[in-house]
């Protein structure tokens, strides 16, 4: 016994599987840390103000920052979160210790101006501290927006763009629910095999109303020096510049050192209308040029030019002193990106710069969409559909375990396959957490075929190699290869069978089909091979 | 007592017999299944113009979903809102976990780009539920028509497609004609008898109905492809031998299928899963008569007109 056990250890199959399944956990990552997780932060909000970064929209949840005191007292869960924030007065300073760093925040008071014969100035209470939170997440895995709660709304473009013209779109939609403290969204594209081109807006935890509001208002864009506009998106900026040789990293500035952080210079040109060009010479030529320590130079103005998207302020731009009460058309933006080496400057300059490219342009969306579906699903029917899919998976792994369990009438055959079969669902919901792809019902069901699909070949591999009548005409390396004929078989139909739903009716069913070809290959390639060097190494 | 024995193990034996020996007589059966399925189909399409039942989610409407812990009748709801909606097609469904009712889901066909309308749906639920809606996290989901139906017609493209590149598959590899129509013809055959029965049951499908079609294809394929390699590829023991030993394996497969999609409908509470398990219930229930009847019949056939021109198989 002592020798199979050795001899199971050692096979390599076995150490891939435990290897995946080792990997998936790290993937997982499971987290009893208590807190409440930072969903967004809403701009110009006191929490904003005191420096709480907004999440970046692809943190892995267990990564995410989290709120665990506020002035030293612990917070556990979101309903403690609430009930202490409601406590706190106006103009109050508050420490919140999260699990980066410890912020000091004011408090603000929230008032509404009454104007009838006098202005009248009403006291509204606390204003809102601008952070939305959620219980911290025990796991690296991504509820869909079915199990968590939230809306999804599919648009579909007016007019036909192209895959450029999506792309931007999309950019454009992202900067503008950014700026509202929406990180949390999901906007991705989905077509059908008609042609038909589709936008998904999946935001967690908004209310169906916000998002309509969100995606029906135009974006104003405003650039202002001090309280003047110089130009306002969609009329002013007749042009920005997006294509390789005239945007990217300045190749007369360059990249540089500073201490031990690399940065990065990027350049893009745009060109403003003639009246715009002429507000800004007026806006500029009483400007001081202003003589930098630093550098030793004396590059800029004294004031910034500062850009606006529906009267949130979004960025800022020093303005170059060449630029001073000089009426030019053609401007060209510059700005930079740091990173802890040259690599990752140059990634974060050109983030930056794409940014500001969409800040530019927003002025309307370049295309009307119309809503043609909106879900909202309430966040606690989804707190009762994720508890309620795992017991019930769990049910119908034991129920199958037991009929195995019956059939053969050996635990040496129906443990290995409860294993098997568990171990499938951990490594498909640790590449899940990997790709940071959505678990929602559909999905659920998709791992529900592939392991139903998986048992099939489990029972087939047991019957192939253990069958008593064919055991003195093949060998065990003929027997297992036989069995995987029909498994490869019974696998080419299934994932060619799931193909065509990838790119069929706006991708509605998408996540339905790639967990099940997922799953089916995760078992296929590493889960079955380890079930086929089992059998072998403790029946045989 | 063993009187009793031997004569449940005569008739078990004269049952094999049939079996073994009138397995074309046998064939009748599943084709009159299928039959019967296609003329449920056609019927449903001759009275309704749809070939299927469809809900909101595949043609266009509003669902909206309550969640409540006290006990409601459905039908009652039902007829509340439907007077205040005449024209349109209203359902009304309850939401069950382990039993009881967790809440409640209706369904409208209306205009759910129509503000006015949708609202006017929602006080309708508020009224015949008697509570107030504005106080319970109901669910709201809008389907544009057009969406509905083009996701509908998308989705039997898909399904044709999925046939399609399906019988490529088995065809590559058999490299036979009249094999893989059989396995094909066995998946064909689950969907078609799957959905006659959903139909007759009146059951609503949506878009993981959809899904759940197409996963029966995989389970389907499964039991077929064991069969059509055990009866062609391999060479031990008779024909019928061969038969019995997929048999053996093709049925552990399903009963565990059968086990296991029983166990999670009864368990889920999730309308979408609980409809995706109850067609793959039906399906594989078929699949047993469609596999060990209908392509071990055709496989014979084949198996023996082969051996008239001389090939053993």
């Amino acid at each position: 016994m002592n020798y199979k056990i050795k001899k199971l250890i050692t096979n390599w199959r076995v150490i891939l599987l435990a290897v995946f399944i080792a990997l998936s956990l790290i993937a997982i990552h499971p987290s009893f840390e208590k807190g409440v997780a930072i969903r967004s932060v809403v701009a110009n909000s006191s929490a904003s103000i005191a420096g709480i970064p907004q999440p970046k929209p692809n943190i892995m949840p267990v990564y995410r920052e989290k709120i665990i005191l506020i002035n030293n007292r612990p917070i556990d869960d979101t309903e403690g979160y609430y009930k202490y924030i409601s406590t706190l007065g106006p103009n109050r300073t508050i420490k919140i210790t999260t699990t980066n760093q410890v912020y000091t925040l004011t408090t603000r008071e929230k008032f509404e101006i009454i104007q009838l014969n006098e202005t009248k100035k009403v006291s509204l209470g606390v204003e809102d501290l601008g952070l939305r939170v959620y219980d911290a997440p025990r796991t690296n895995i991504r509820k869909g927006l079915d199990l968590q709660g939230g809306t999804r709304v599919l648009l579909q473009p007016e007019e036909k763009l192209d895959p450029n013209g999506i792309g931007f779109l999309i950019d454009n939609m992202k900067e503008r629910l950014n700026v509202y403290g929406l990180s949390d969204i999901v906007i991705r594209d989905a077509g059908d095999l008609s042609g038909n081109q589709y936008i998904v807006v999946e935001v967690a935890g908004a209310t169906e109303e916000e998002i309509k509001d969100l995606l029906a208002r135009q974006g104003k864009f405003e650039a202002k020096v001090g309280n003047k506009t110089l130009f306002r998106g969609g009329q002013d900026i007749l042009y920005v510049g997006r294509s390789a040789n005239e945007a990217g990293i300045d190749p007369s500035g360059g990249c540089g050192q500073s201490g031990s952080q690399s940065f990065c210079r990027f350049r893009f040109p745009i060109t403003i209308s003639q009246e715009a060009a002429q507000r800004q010479a007026d806006a500029t030529k009483d400007l001081e040029i202003v003589y930098d320590t630093a550098s030793k130079r004396s590059d800029y103005l004294s004031e910034k030019l500062v850009l606006y998207l529906d009267d949130n302020k979004v960025d800022e731009l020093n303005i170059g002193a060449d630029l001073k009460g000089q009426a030019t058309t053609q401007i060209s933006i510059s700005g930079s990106g740091v990173g802890a080496n040259q690599q990752q400057a140059i990634l974060d300059s050109l983030q930056n710069m794409k940014r500001l490219q969409t800040i530019l342009i927003t002025g309307s969306l370049p295309v009307k969409l119309n809503i043609v579906k909106t879900d909202a699903i309430s966040p606690v029917l989804g707190e009762e559909f994720v508890n309620n899919a795992i017991l019930m998976s769990m049910l119908a792994i034991l129920s199958v375990a037991i009929v195995i369990g019956l059939r053969y009438w050996k635990l040496l055959i129906a443990i290995p396959i409860l294993i098997t079969m568990l171990s499938e669902v951990i490594i498909l919901l640790g590449v899940a957490a990997f790709i940071g792809w959505n678990i929602d019902l559909a999905a659920i069901a998709g791992i529900l075929v592939a392991i139903g699909t998986g048992v099939d070949d489990q029972i087939v591999i047991t019957d192939e190699t253990l069958k008593g009548e064919t055991s003195n005409i093949y060998n065990w390396k003929e027997k297992v290869k036989r069995a995987f004929l029909i498994i490869m078989l019974a696998y080419f139909t299934v994932v060619v069978a799931m193909i065509p739903l990838i790119f069929a009716g706006a991708g509605l069913l998408k996540g339905f089909a790639i967990t099940t070809i997922i799953g089916v290959t995760i078992g296929v390639f590493i889960t079955r091979p380890a079930y086929s060097s089992f059998v072998e190494i403790m029946l045989k | 007592m063993e009187e009793q024995k031997n004569g449940i193990k005569r008739i078990l034996y004269g049952l094999f017999n049939i079996y073994e020996k009138r397995y074309r007589p046998l064939l009748i059966i599943t084709f009159l299944m299928l039959f019967l399925a296609l003329s449920q189909i056609g019927y449903q399409l001759y009275k309704t113009g749809d070939f299927i039942n469809r809900d909101v989610s595949l043609k266009g409407g509003v669902t909206v979903t309550v969640p409540l812990d006290n006990q409601i009748d459905a039908a009652k709801v039902k007829r509340s809102i439907s007077s205040d909606f005449p024209k349109n097609d209203v359902s009304v469904r309850t939401l069950r976990s382990t039993g009881a009712i967790a809440g409640i889901i209706v369904e409208a066909d209306i205009n759910g780009q129509d503000k006015a309308e949708v609202q006017k749906l929602l006080d309708s639920i508020g009224k015949s539920l008697g509570t107030d809606l504005t106080k319970v996290h109901y669910g709201i989901e809008i389907i544009g028509s057009s969406l509905g139906r083009s996701f509908f017609r998308e989705s039997l493209i898909a399904l044709f497609a999925a046939f399609l590149f399906m019988g490529i598959v088995v065809f590559i590899y058999f490299r036979t004609f009249v094999p893989s129509i059989a396995i094909v013809l066995s998946a064909f055959s689950d969907m078609v008898i799957a959905l006659a029965v959903i139909n007759l049951m009146g059951v609503r499908v949506g878009t993981a109905g959809i899904a759940a079609f197409l996963m029966l294809i995989g389970y389907s394929v499964d039991t077929d492809i064991l069969l059509t390699v055990r009866m062609l590829k391999r060479k031990e023991g008779t024909v019928m031998d061969r038969v019995i030993s997929s048999i053996k394996t093709g049925m552990t497969e399903t009963t565990t299928a059968i086990v296991a999609v029983t166990v999670a409908m009864l368990v889920t509470q999730s309308e979408v899963i609980r409809q995706i398990m109850l067609i793959l219930l039906i399906g594989l229930i078929a699949d047993i008569f469609n596999t060990w009847i209908q392509n071990v019949g055709l496989l014979r056939i084949y198996v023996e007109r082969k051996a008239k021109k001389g090939i053993i198989i």
